[in-house]
């Protein structure tokens, strides 16, 4: 399979920062791909560092190794490799400047090869697969949220008006550096897609389908994502990575 | 401390603090909070207090109808099962309205952070 990616970010309508970084690369014969997407916190300087510094140890770790045919497991070992660089390089920074003691990052990253793509995800940024006209989120939230969800303590519709909405559990710089892992079979037609939770807040999941499947590339789908939730007044940084195969 | 304030026409008359595992509501003198009018039941709701187990040091506050004739509210909607309870939310026991606050709650930072 051919793959085309493309992504944005926004800084959103209310932030006066963003600090959500992305990136990705592909191959030459653009049948191996990369997707890493980045949503720093710590304040206004340690959000924008500490994303940043996540997402170029991943790349400059991981690009060389795009289409050396590599299986699944040898690719994950890589990216706990790197994420684990990106952990230290993090805690490095933050031992130098005290202002930026509280700085962390998530991440989700897919590395796509063949009719299959590896997931890794530390944090509540998300990956979702569209496929056959149906959207299906690829990774689990690592907040308190998720955690009370899953055990009863609340329900969805509690979850915009509890006071600790915004707290993860787990982040890169901020704990063990140990990401979850998943693996996804893509067919011909799926679209995969990273976005930060400035996407999920400020548009609703059913509303992505019908703006991905009018839009006749992947730029202009992820142009089309952003603008809508800029029309929603997205109140965080808002980002996209979208991958098409065919 | 959360606390439960009763409202007649929106000004509060009186402050039940929410001080126990266990706070019970209704119109029998063995409730924590009586309320002896009509609209009330016997044994009406409970209100648990339970530390969260994902965030220490944060309590969260739940309200549980206990069978009552005219219901609990929670924000005018008639709750059938546990319901979380938020700082400022509007509780309603048969016709008597409360206001819940929790001013921990309130002090909650509101962006994005981590947990160590």
């Amino acid at each position: 399979m051919v793959f085309h990616v493309s992504g944005l970010t926004d800084i959103g309508t209310v932030r006066t920062s963003n600090q959500d970084a992305i990136d990705w690369c592909l191959d030459d014969a653009s049948t191996e791909a990369l997707l890493v997407l980045a949503d720093g916190m710590g304040g206004y300087q340690g959000g924008e560092e500490a994303s940043r510094i996540a997402l170029d140890t991943l790349m400059e770790s991981l690009a060389p190794a795009l289409n050396a045919g590599t299986t699944p497991e040898s690719r994950k070992q890589s990216v706990q490799l790197a994420l684990n660089l990106a952990s230290e390089r993090i805690e490095a920074r933050k031992a130098q400047a005290p202002d930026l003691a509280k700085m962390g990052t998530t991440i989700v990253l897919a590395w796509v090869s063949g009719n299959s793509a590896i997931l890794a995800h530390i944090g509540d940024s998300r990956c979702y697969l569209l496929h056959n006209e149906s959207l299906q989120c690829l990774t689990r939230d690592d907040t308190v949220v998720q955690n009370m969800l899953e055990d009863g303590s609340i329900r969805e519709r509690d979850v915009p008006n509890v006071p600790f909405r915004n707290v993860l559990t787990r982040a890169l710089g901020a704990s063990d550096a140990t990401a979850t892992f998943g693996e996804v079979p893509l067919e011909p037609g799926d679209l995969l897609l990273l976005c930060s939770d400035g996407l999920t807040g400020a548009l609703e999941e059913n509303e992505w389908i019908s703006l991905l499947s009018r839009a006749d590339s992947v730029q202009t789908g992820v142009q089309a994502l952003i603008d809508a939730s800029l029309e929603k007044g997205a109140k965080d940084n808002v980002s996209v990575v979208l991958l098409s195969t065919n | 401390m959360a606390s439960l304030s009763q409202l007649v026409d929106s000004v509060v008359v009186t402050t039940f603090e929410i001080d126990k595992p266990e706070v019970r509501l209704g119109r029998r003198t063995n409730n924590d909070i009586r309320i002896d009018e009509i609209s009330v039941s016997g044994q009406h709701a409970v209100i648990e207090c339970v530390p969260n187990a994902y965030l220490e040091g944060t309590m969260d506050y739940y309200i549980t109808d206990k069978g009552s004739t005219n219901g609990t509210f929670v924000n005018d909607l008639r709750i059938t099962e546990r319901q979380r309870l938020n700082s400022n939310d509007r509780v309603r026991i048969g016709w008597n309205e409360f206001r819940f606050v929790d001013e921990d709650e309130n002090a909650m930072e509101k962006t994005a952070y981590i947990l160590d």
